[in-house]
């Protein structure tokens, strides 16, 4: 009797602490705001089993595609703060605020952790004629506003060749596809000329079905040693693509901790490595506190290049 | 005033509130040229197009009027006794739980399909209310790990 | 090729993969031979089960349940006369009579051999011709995507249902739905009626399930509550018979069975015209290429082999069209599309290159259920007569709670439930108002892919007239005006015949 006065006291007295023993004791649902089969989703499915591994609970990945990806960050935002709905963007949180896409910002959630970093490649169709970057921008200068870049508008792969035009003094035509199978499906047909896309496409450059240009990386990449930096041909973009985890704002701060020291094992999980270097991505894991400050620099970037491509709305 | 006539005007008056609706989005940007709402006015257009000719068919009696179909009379107030079960179940998962619900739903709707005369027939529809039930909660959230709404009232 | 096949093969017969693809073919022969269960119906059913399993064996569940589905029907259309699904409409023809003359091993056997070797056939082109036609889908533009949906679109409509403005506003109907919510480019939301969760727009499959189901589902309400239902009629028939003469009976109709099944696969190419039209024109044309076109109606085993080898042949020649395309050909295989998009599946162009073992995979599913489908008849076809005595009573509150779980489980959220029962009340009163519900429904299906391909391809060149100078494009959007045109012509022509043309239940 007295043992059960006592848990009712030390449960009333301390609520989060009884919350965080607790948590999680139902499955958790992470939200991907993309379709299945996407760069996202292909890096989340095998991190699910890591982090179900060690937080001891079903993890199940929820595709909420739709919108540029911002339908999902509404129903993640929406979602009650109890650490049983998770959601994992990369850049496009910050680049669809400001450019008025969407009303949802990354400081509506509370970050845990980021693990993945993926270096954008210029990405160029069989059927157009150049054998390399130079040849392009030689083109696009002859050409500007000619040359056409399938592109998911306001995100990532839109900000990228964006980039490249504003460093390069050049002017591309966009062309709205979203997600990348479309984006290479055009790209293949010869129905654009341009993309962003990444590594994970190097079995269809090795088949001679694209064309790699360049990498946004500071150095070569050791997968594709013979393609060129943007840097090195002049072009100052450094570009990559990083996604992690986040709660709904008002997430107890003991359940932040719980997740953020089993993200913290499963990032250095070896199959999940092994998984990320399939995608042509390398782990980055950061935690709690460097993942915050990391957002907080990368949404001024965000704003920055939005205000300089023409397209801030906030 | 046919059938068809009604269902047109009512299709009409729909499309032209949306297409008022559409008025006020905003029109083509730098990076796209042409706005939102360009699409959507083309498929109003041409459903507010296509209801108005029903219309005026049906006015005009150019399509053979359809005679009362001699077949047995058709249960109205059955389709809507069962619309509106569907109706409470669905507006009372969320709050019941989809255990509580489902096997309250099936129960009354097998009722209401099908009155039990007998004994028999009651625990019949009892067993395939239970049943159902179960299989579809075990079968999905346990085996099949697709979650199904939990009651906020009963948190069950 | 046959390597990859090989290996689909070795890869289905797994027990991982097998059993759900011997659940899929028995349970879509159950739901075949049960009147008022359409293929669709038992495929609305399947599709939450196949949710959390990996794409594979989802994907084999639905192709046994579709191959199932189009056999099934049969046992129903022979034995008692009553079609178990549209698609086996012709087969009542000469399977009842056939019955009634007192060879109901036969009969029932002839369509069954008749589906498995029709079943092949499509299969053959279906292996044989995914590729090959991915590679031209490969060279479609926005411009062509654009002119394919439309041509789609504009054929369901001037085809079913008895008036061609109905037709075509009910496809209309169905791209409104697609335009509410948000603009496929920027997200900007329009027409969202101030409902918070049409931000995202309507999904379609809770729509597809709505409207069909619903409408299915109230127009057997609408018949209950009177006299009794028949139940099933009294002793089951034997059906021994010797494998060898039959299937020799078959062989020996070579010309029929190629030409019946080639029906079947080019109407199962064409979107959006089903089993019932397959086997409805093989029909007709075998009995206008027979010798005794007189004997066609009283038992002739030509229209058996004729309806049961198009409809099988009609399945392979769909999975062509999703898996080359990603374009849905009917309901069914727009939840198949469906569940792949749900397990991050893109198909189209690329989906035979990118994703082969997995569309090996289907293709091993397809040509091992027809060998299950005829051990699930040998074992069980004489006892499925005894599920028409099923309630529908029962069966309805059944079907509903899955169409219930299957939006929910889509995203876990009730926001699909209630779309789903919107459109059930919507679909319903269209019904009621004689609209056809096949147009509506692929217009909600393809309404975001023509959206956004008309958007692209203006992005790509303001000029619009690239849509009829392009040649694919061009020759599409003259077959779509064509078939309109055509319908009309048709149409008049049916009006002047009979001035009182009846319109049938909802028929998909």
């Amino acid at each position: 009797m007295s043992k059960l006065l006592a848990a009712i006291i030390a449960f009333g007295l301390f609520p989060a602490a009884g919350f965080a023993a607790t948590y999680p004791d139902r499955p958790v649902k992470v939200v991907v705001p993309w379709a299945a089969g996407g760069d996202t989703d292909n890096i989340f499915r095998p991190f699910a089993p890591a982090l179900q591994k060690h937080l001891g609970q079903t993890v199940v990945i929820a595709n909420v595609g739709g919108a540029s990806g911002t339908k999902g960050a509404k129903e993640a935002k929406d979602a009650p703060p109890d650490g049983y709905t998770l959601y994992v963007p990369h850049e496009y949180i910050h680049s669809t605020y400001y450019t008025g896409v969407a009303d949802v910002q990354y400081s509506d959630f509370e970050p845990i952790c980021m693990i993945a970093s993926t270096p954008s490649v210029l990405t160029a169709s069989p059927k157009t004629p150049w054998k390399d970057a130079k040849d392009l921008i030689a083109d696009a200068k002859a050409r500007p506003g000619q040359i056409s870049v399938g592109a998911t508008l306001a995100s990532t792969s839109h900000f990228f060749p964006a980039l490249i035009e504003k460093a390069a003094g050049i002017k591309f035509k966009y062309v709205s596809y979203e997600g990348l199978a479309p984006r290479m499906n055009a790209i293949l047909g010869g129905h654009t000329d341009l993309t962003d896309s990444n590594l994970t496409q190097k079995g269809k450059v090795e088949a001679g079905q694209l064309k790699f240009l360049a990498i946004a990386t500071e150095k070569r990449h050791p997968e594709m040693p013979s393609v060129p930096t943007l840097k090195e041909l002049g072009i100052n973009v450094v570009y990559d693509v990083n996604r992690g985890l986040m709660a709904p704002k008002g997430t107890p701060a003991a359940v932040l901790a719980r997740l953020e020291s089993s993200c913290a094992l499963a990032a250095k999980e070896p199959a999940f490595a092994e998984a990320m270097k399939l995608q042509g991505t390398a782990v980055r894991y950061l935690d709690r506190k460097g993942y915050a400050a990391w957002l907080k620099q990368t949404d001024d970037e965000n704003r920055a290049i939005s205000k300089d491509l023409g397209l801030l709305k906030r | 005033m046919g059938r068809d006539g009604i269902a047109g005007l009512v299709c009409l008056v729909t499309s032209l509130a949306l297409f008022a609706a559409t008025i006020g989005l905003p029109e083509a940007s730098l990076l796209v040229p042409v706005g939102p709402g360009f699409y959507p006015r083309i498929i109003l257009g041409i459903t507010a197009a296509l209801s108005a000719a029903l219309v005026i068919i049906d006015f005009t009696g150019r399509a053979t009027r359809l005679e009362a179909p001699a077949a047995a009379p058709k249960n109205y107030r059955l389709v809507l006794v069962s619309f509106a079960i569907v109706g409470v179940y669905v507006a009372l998962l969320p709050w019941l739980g989809f255990r509580i619900a489902t096997l309250v739903f099936v129960l009354v709707m097998q009722v209401a399909l099908e009155p039990p005369r007998s004994r028999n027939s009651w625990l019949r529809v009892l067993i395939v209310a239970v049943v159902t039930t179960l299989i579809t909660y075990f079968v999905f959230e346990r085996y099949l790990s697709v979650l199904l709404p939990r009651g906020r009232w009963t948190d069950f | 090729m046959y390597d990859l096949l090989f290996s689909g093969i070795a890869n289905i017969v797994q027990i991982k993969y097998l059993l759900p693809l011997f659940l899929g073919t028995f349970i879509g022969v159950l739901g075949g031979a049960l009147p008022g269960v359409t293929i669709a119906m038992t495929i609305i059913v399947v599709l939450p089960f196949t949710f959390s399993l990996d794409p594979l064996q989802g994907l084999a569940a639905m192709t046994g349940v579709y191959v199932g589905g189009s056999a099934g029907g049969l046992i129903t259309a022979c034995l008692l006369g009553i079609p178990g699904t549209p698609s086996a409409i012709a087969t009542t023809f000469d399977g009842f009579p056939m019955v009634r003359n007192g060879e109901p091993g036969r009969a029932v056997w002839l369509g069954i051999w008749a589906s498995f070797f029709g079943g092949l056939l499509g299969g053959v082109f279906l292996i044989a011709a995914t590729g090959p036609l991915a590679a031209i889908a490969l060279e479609f533009g926005p411009w062509e995507f654009f002119a394919l949906f439309v041509f789609a679109l504009s054929m369901v409509a001037g085809l079913t249902g008895g008036s061609i403005t109905k037709g075509l506003l009910s496809g209309a109907l169905g791209l409104v739905v697609t335009v509410m919510g948000s603009d496929p480019v920027m997200g900007a939301p329009r027409l969202t009626l101030g409902v918070g969760f049409l931000e995202g727009g309507i999904n379609f499959l809770p729509v597809l399930i709505g409207v069909f189901a619903f409408s299915q589902l109230m127009s057997d309400i609408e018949k209950m509550g009177d006299a009794q239902q028949g139940q099933a009629a009294g002793p089951i028939p034997k059906l021994v018979v010797s494998h060898l003469k039959i299937i020799g009976e078959i062989i020996a109709r070579p010309f029929l069975l190629l030409w019946t099944s080639f029906i079947g696969v080019l109407i199962g190419v064409l979107p959006a015209i089903g089993g019932s039209a397959a086997s409805m024109l093989a029909y007709d044309q075998a009995k206008k290429f027979s010798r005794h076109p007189e004997r066609f109606g009283t038992g002739a085993p030509e229209g058996i082999i004729a309806s049961e080898s198009s409809n099988n042949a009609n399945v392979g020649g769909s999975l062509v069209t999703i898996m080359a395309f990603g374009i849905p050909g009917d309901i069914v295989t727009a939840v198949m599309l469906g569940a792949m998009t749900i397990h991050g599946i893109q198909s189209g162009p690329l989906f035979i290159s990118q994703q082969s073992t997995l569309a090996y995979g289907i293709f091993a599913a397809y040509i091992v259920s027809h060998f299950l489908m005829v051990i699930i008849m040998a074992l069980g076809a004489r006892y499925m007569l005894r599920l028409t005595t099923v309630p529908k009573s029962v069966l309805i509150p059944v079907v509903l709670v899955l169409s219930v779980v299957g939006a929910y489980a889509l995203n876990n959220t009730m926001a699909n439930v209630y779309v789903l029962l919107v459109f059930g009340v919507l679909g319903y009163l269209l019904v009621k108002f004689g609209f056809p519900l096949a147009p509506l429904i692929l217009g909600v299906i393809l309404g975001d892919q023509i959206e956004i391909n008309l958007i692209r391809s203006i992005m790509t060149d303001n000029n619009l007239w690239l849509f009829l100078t392009r040649p694919i494009s061009g020759g599409l959007i003259v077959m779509s005006v064509a078939s309109v045109v055509f319908a009309l012509w048709q149409h008049r022509r049916h009006q002047k015949r009979n001035r009182h043309s009846t319109d049938g239940d909802a028929d998909f």
